[in-house]
């Protein structure tokens, strides 16, 4: 009932030590971010006004473009059949890297890697697999198995198995490293280890990484068409050097439903292994 | 036989010295554990209490000084060797350390991994009957036989710290180390951690070993406590003998700040 008075507090905020050099690399940090960006642009010949003169062109492309062609017997078949090759490429490639990304990563962590050589051999295969592009595997297995799907998949496989191994490899070594101390003291090998603590403790984080490169595979197989590894790739890359490119939109629509369907599936996975 | 047991240490650790460095965290550490009694190590933190306890467990190597279990010196061995003697001393941890995706029952079944054979052990898929027996019996034990298949992530600290020390049983441990084993749970959870210890000490002849951060519970459960101060023993005795005065001692604000 009675009316309360408030006592307003106030004290004295000390002055941030170094103010004015905060400042200072502030500015230092800008200026060199300005000037890399105006290298780049230079050198990549970035010009908008360019780009507005040539929009004739891109019209001229477009109108060829639309309307899409939806024919079924030869082009949305078709279509669809490399799309589905697209979606086993992707698979492929990702689930039969996993024994070898298993390996490595286990033996590139330095967490559970027992031994200082081992370790930097795989880290330097894991190097190794993640440096060269899947392209340019894809280009080495055309010249073994020839022009077709199965060259993009062994393609996928190695590309996939440096960058899968490499990020739970990372997993592992962020991952609480409590129970497998645990078991250590309690006597277990490093194998039992690995089996029973370190590889259950990052089971979660693998499945996502795992769907997360699957994602990522899928596109990249789309990629892989285009330089003979069969898949909508290819046929969107014949359609583009006959000038069909109404049918090269059809296919390209494909290919969004695909990636829309596969990241809803890799979402929905996600959420339930999820703990 | 148990008169024998009690007259002769299970474990006895001589002149154990630690230094992180120039800082010299234990000078000359002598005690010794006995089946059928806990004992309490206390001190402020930085005194030593872990550091020792970490020794003994082969997680820090000491700068000197022996370790023996059953008369052996466990810091003459190496390797597997180590490892197989070792295997009777069990830990227990502040942060409890069970791996939250496996259930209570599997993840006891693992402190068992140390007997088993390579190929046997890959998965909890092989273990077999007789083990899960004895796991259970163990879970029975701590009295979490009903939460046996349970996944550890789901149970509360101290349900969670009662799996902890089944692991310990699963692993048919004869000394059993804790290291701050109550300090992260709720009084009432601690307190039934304790009885446990307390108990598994008094009926099934254990070792106890406890780093405990409040002397009151070592008061009601421990039998013996070893007080350290900056590195050294500065009271080994009977739990009566905590007189408030060494109380202060151990906690001062000097021994924390040196």
């Amino acid at each position: 009932m009675s009316q309360q008075t408030f006592e307003i507090r106030r004290s004295h905020v000390p002055p941030r030590p170094r103010a004015v050099s905060r400042w200072t690399t502030a500015g230092i940090s800008i200026a060199v971010l300005v000037t890399l960006h105006v290298v780049a642009l230079r050198d990549t010949g970035f010009r908008i006004s360019e780009l507005i003169a040539g929009a004739e062109g891109m019209g001229a492309f477009l109108s060829d473009a639309f309307p899409a062609d939806f024919d079924w017997d030869t082009v949305l078949a078709p279509a669809l059949a490399a799309t589905a090759t697209t979606l086993w490429i992707g698979l492929l490639g990702t689930t039969l890297s996993i024994p070898a990304a298993l390996l490595l990563a286990v033996l590139g962590s330095r967490t559970t890697s027992g031994n200082k050589v081992v370790y930097q051999l795989a880290r330097a295969l894991l190097s190794f697999f993640r440096a060269v592009p899947d392209v340019v595997f894809a280009l080495i297995f055309v010249t073994a198995v020839g022009l077709g799907p199965f060259a993009g998949v062994l393609a996928l496989i190695c590309h996939n198995t440096g960058v899968m191994g490499k990020l739970w490899a990372e997993a592992l070594e962020e991952s609480d490293q409590g129970p497998q101390q645990a078991l250590g003291t309690a006597g277990a090998t490093r194998l039992q280890q690995v089996m029973h603590a370190s590889l259950p403790m990052v089971t979660g984080s693998f499945v996502g990484l795992l769907l997360y490169r699957f994602d990522v595979n899928v596109r990249s197989s789309l990629v892989l068409g285009l330089v003979g590894a069969g898949g909508i790739g290819l046929l969107i890359n014949q359609s583009i050097k006959s000038f069909q490119f109404d049918a090269m939109v059809t296919q390209i629509l494909v290919v969004l439903v695909l990636i829309i369907l596969v990241d809803q599936l890799s979402a929905f996975i996600r959420k339930r292994v999820a703990v | 036989m148990r008169a024998l047991d009690q007259d002769y240490p299970i474990l006895r650790v001589g002149s154990l010295a630690k230094s992180y460095g120039d800082r010299k965290v234990l000078h000359d550490v002598d005690f010794s554990l006995h089946r059928g009694e806990v004992v309490a190590f206390l001190g402020a933190n930085g005194s030593g209490k872990s550091t020792t306890l970490k020794c003994v467990m082969g997680l820090e190597t000491p700068d000197s000084g022996s370790v023996r279990l059953h008369g052996r010196d466990l810091q003459t061995l190496s390797g597997r060797s180590l490892r197989i003697a070792r295997r009777p001393i069990a830990m227990v941890f502040q942060k409890i350390h069970l791996v939250p995706r496996r259930t209570a029952l599997e993840n006891v079944c693992a402190g068992a991994l140390g007997r088993l054979s390579g190929s046997a052990s890959v998965s909890p898929l092989f273990f077999g009957r007789e083990l899960q027996e004895e796991a259970m019996a163990a879970l029975q034990r701590v009295g979490m036989a009903d939460r046996a298949h349970e996944l550890a992530g789901r149970l509360s600290g101290g349900q969670a710290q009662r799996v902890a020390v089944a692991r310990a049983l699963c692993q048919r441990a004869e000394v059993l180390l804790a290291d701050e084993p109550v300090s992260a749970l709720d009084p009432a959870a601690a307190e039934e951690v304790m009885i446990l210890l307390h108990d598994l000490a008094h009926e099934e002849n254990l070792a106890v070993a406890a780093v405990l951060h409040q002397p009151d519970l070592a008061l009601r459960y421990a039998d013996r406590a070893i007080g350290l101060l900056n590195g050294r023993i500065e009271y080994s005795g009977p739990v009566q003998g905590l007189t408030n005065g060494l109380r202060e001692r151990l906690y001062s604000a000097k021994a924390v700040a040196a």
